[in-house]
């Protein structure tokens, strides 16, 4: 459920994803203008007509599923994270207006969530990984298959987080129910977003957008991001489990406060303990991660704009 | 008065490497209809591409009524030159054809409604009644060759420039569009591999091959000329 | 013969054409008019049926006054609507409360059926309201109202560009299969993945080649950057009082929700 239809969200919710999609937006249409200049709108027609026929396209995974792209990370790739946001809003937008798919109401939370968070967070997740793999063909197309899949995970855990606040579904249900189906989506994402980069490269590596080979500090500083990440994530792993009192009293003050009174029926009956925890923790440990390698980032884009 | 069209030891290769025109010389005085000969590959799109300066010579120039085309005068010199692409459908990206056919006035500076008064009119001159409010995918091979016509003639171009026009026409579409464009007034440049269109509708022919120009003279002379168009590709020797 | 969409996107264009009272109105009002009745429904709190069912009526009267059949609406909404079933299908499962019914290892319970009964009723009414846009608006013309509603030009236009060339896009993406498909044979899984990934590639590369000759085409005809538009259908003073009416009826209903709740 990558679109959430209306009905599903509360008037807060609506209102302040809104808030923050109408003021990301404007801030990539800045950059995107800054970046393709006068064939700015040629190319992003050919790209959200792209995006519009390869969802219409459905690759079976086996098993009897199937799935279609949603493309932030592909087109990211090729256009830069800016644009990209543009082109995924703009099909989230004739999405919801002409398909009903998604709601007109939710489209601020549809927005955040797949032009803005997927996009954005998605290309995040890129380029950290090609700083740490290097720009070989390969390593890019892992990269960016990486990141499709990071995405749709990014879009679940987006979608669960609006839907609890909304007091639609409780966090943890919602975590485990939207989050776990976004990350079996991701899986189909990533690997049709790395095999078709993968194609475009060696057919036609002008489109993408050129990425350098990261500078030696650049590496040690994706390194260190990741390190850090990772002890950040284990250490509120463990936080979480040994004080499960203070999760709650964490998500009581977000105002998530079904995740201590739920009453679950099974099969979520004993999702409280080890799986609520690390969850969450993982929750935090993302958005914690994506905030620090945003900063640092963005540092490292100044000095380098600077001298 | 300068010609309508001066184009002066033109040279042009791509980024590549690979040339595409070399040392080209011809001009054109206002009210000619010119035939440019050649086979697929010669050049010939890649030569109307230097009259509007969609794209820029590596040596020589091209001058438009005496101005010289480059980066200052090229917003002028594009209102002069008219040119339809060898695909309707690349001249055609708008949601409507009457926004497609508005495009250009509206560029130009031309008010809303003055723009479409204009479109509409031309739409009616060519034969298009009640299209104007529909996409061009719904309209035949035929329509969508008129309707890239009209986007280009709405602007009063001096000189009509149209890229392999018959292309992929079937024969009624095709006499539909030559007697059209009989009667016309503009300046006429015609790039075919096709003799029959070209004989129809030009008087004088140039003849284009592997981006050198190595005819130019009266078109029945150059039709009457079988081995110049056999050598150039543009006639098949019979066989047997 | 196999279609590649599994979505259709030729109702891109297949708005009803009717002449009504909707349809003379200027599109802007109809997008506004629908994106009203649209956030007002979804906005209601939860479990105030009775002001859900007052904006169902009023959404039930717009799709009378625009004289679209009963058939076309419950066609147009059956897709959509399965979708919306599913997701809050879950609702029962996912919310906690009294348990009611156990179905295997599932439980629904009491807070869970009122939940999914209110969002599948919030979604549905909100679903209509957009179900009379699409069936009484033209692509061209929404777009035309939302360049009046002052969206980012270059979203706009992407849009007004993205259009042809979808229907350009999509014409290439179905020859490229057919001609793969006469080539080989029925496959397995892996080698129609394999396909649809060049096939998709191959699709990327002619979008933005195609891109770029309109580009050229535009630059023709004298473009600078910025998309000229034409001067959309004018708001009358009818559409003006119905519009205000409506906003301020669901903006009343909304907010004694609000209150009585």
């Amino acid at each position: 459920m990558a679109h959430i239809p209306d009905g599903f969200l509360s008037a807060q919710v609506m209102a302040g994803t809104a808030a923050v999609s109408a003021a990301s937006l404007a801030v990539a249409v800045h950059r995107s203008r800054r970046y393709l200049a006068e064939r700015e709108a040629p190319v992003l027609g050919a790209a959200t007509a792209f995006v519009f026929a390869a969802q219409m396209l459905n690759f079976p995974l086996g098993a009897g599923t199937s799935a279609h792209l949603l493309g932030g990370v592909l087109v990211g790739t090729i256009l830069g994270p800016w644009a990209a946001m543009l082109v995924l809003f703009a099909v989230v937008l004739v999405q919801a207006l002409l398909f009903q798919d998604g709601g007109i109401g939710t489209l601020g939370a549809n927005t955040l969530n797949i032009a803005i968070l997927g996009v954005g967070g998605g290309m995040l997740l890129y380029r950290w990984l090609v700083a740490l793999f290097g720009v070989g063909l390969r390593r890019r197309v892992l990269a960016a298959a990486m990141a499709g899949f990071g995405s749709t995970v990014l879009v679940g855990l987006a979608v669960a987080i609006e839907l609890a606040l909304s007091g639609t579904v409780p966090l943890a249900p919602a975590l485990v129910a939207v989050g776990g189906g976004h990350a079996l989506m991701g899986i189909g994402e990533g690997v049709i977003t790395g095999a078709i980069l993968g194609m475009v490269l060696r057919a036609r590596p002008e489109l993408v957008t050129g990425m350098r080979d990261p500078s030696g500090r650049g590496r040690a500083l994706a390194y260190a991001v990741t390190g850090f990440a990772l002890i950040l994530a284990g250490a509120a792993g463990y936080v979480a489990s040994s004080q499960p009192d203070a999760l709650e009293s964490a998500a009581e003050r977000l105002g998530i406060v079904e995740v201590e009174t739920a009453y679950l029926t099974a099969p979520f009956a004993d999702y409280t303990s080890p799986l609520g925890g690390a969850l969450f923790a993982a929750v935090v440990g993302v958005v914690v991660v994506f905030g620090v390698a945003w900063a640092i980032g963005r540092a490292v884009a100044w000095r380098g704009l600077r001298t | 008065m300068p010609p309508l069209i001066s184009v002066r030891d033109l040279g042009f290769h791509y980024p590549d490497g690979t040339p595409a025109l070399t040392s080209v010389s011809f001009s054109i005085e206002g009210s000619e209809r010119v035939a440019l000969l050649g086979s697929t590959g010669s050049g010939k799109s890649t030569l109307l591409q230097h009259l509007n300066g969609l794209l820029t010579p590596n040596k020589g120039r091209v001058e438009v009524d005496g101005t010289q085309v480059n980066g200052e005068t090229v917003l002028q010199v594009r209102r002069k030159i008219g040119l339809v692409f060898q695909d309707p459908n690349d001249q055609l990206f708008l949601p409507t054809l009457l926004e497609d056919v508005a495009f250009g006035p509206l560029n130009a500076g031309a008010t809303p409604d003055d723009a479409s008064a204009r479109a509409r009119t031309i739409l009616e001159e060519l034969g298009l009644h009640g299209v104007e409010h529909r996409a061009a995918h719904h309209l035949s091979g035929g329509e969508r060759r008129l309707a890239a016509l009209a986007t280009v003639l709405v602007a009063r171009p001096a000189l009509l420039a149209l890229d392999e026009p018959t292309g992929d026409l079937d024969a009624v579409s095709r006499a539909r569009l030559v007697r059209l464009l009989r009667a016309r007034s503009e300046t006429l440049l015609v790039a075919t591999h096709d003799l029959r269109v070209a004989a129809a509708l030009c008087d004088r022919g140039l003849v284009l091959h592997h981006g050198a120009l190595v005819a130019d003279g009266s078109l029945s002379d150059l039709l009457g000329d079988s081995t110049l168009l056999e050598r150039h590709g543009l006639a098949a020797p019979l066989e047997g | 013969m196999e279609r590649t969409a599994d979505v259709s996107f030729h109702h891109l264009d297949q708005f009803a054409s009717v002449p009504s009272p909707v349809t003379r109105a200027t599109p802007t009002a109809r997008v506004l008019a629908t994106t009203t009745l649209a956030v007002g429904t979804a906005a209601l709190p939860l479990g105030a049926w009775q002001h859900l069912g007052v904006l169902a009526g009023l959404v039930a009267f717009l799709a009378a006054a625009a004289h679209l059949p009963v058939s076309l609406v419950v066609r147009r909404l059956a897709g959509p609507f399965v979708f919306v079933l599913a997701a809050s299908t879950g609702l029962l499962f996912l919310v906690p409360g009294e348990p009611l019914v156990r179905i295997g290892p599932f439980g629904v319970s009491d807070t869970g059926l009122q939940r999914f009964g209110f969002v599948l009723g919030r979604a549905s009414v909100a679903l209509t309201a957009a179900v009379v846009l699409v069936s009484t608006t033209s692509f061209p013309e929404l777009l035309q109202a939302l360049r009046q509603l002052r969206l980012p030009a270059v979203v706009t236009t992407a849009l007004g560009l993205g259009y042809r060339l979808l229907y350009l896009l999509v014409d290439e993406i179905e020859r490229l299969q057919r001609a793969a498909r006469s080539r080989n044979a029925q496959g397995g899984a892996t080698s129609r993945r394999r396909l649809l990934v060049g096939i998709s590639a191959a699709g990327l590369s002619r979008a933005f080649a195609r891109g770029e000759r309109t580009h050229r085409a535009m630059l023709a005809r004298g473009f600078t950057g910025d998309l000229p538009s034409l001067a959309p259908k004018p708001w009358d003073a009818r559409t003006i009082v119905s519009l205000c009416l409506l906003v301020m009826a669901v903006a009343a209903v909304a907010v004694s929700a609000y209150v009585s709740i």
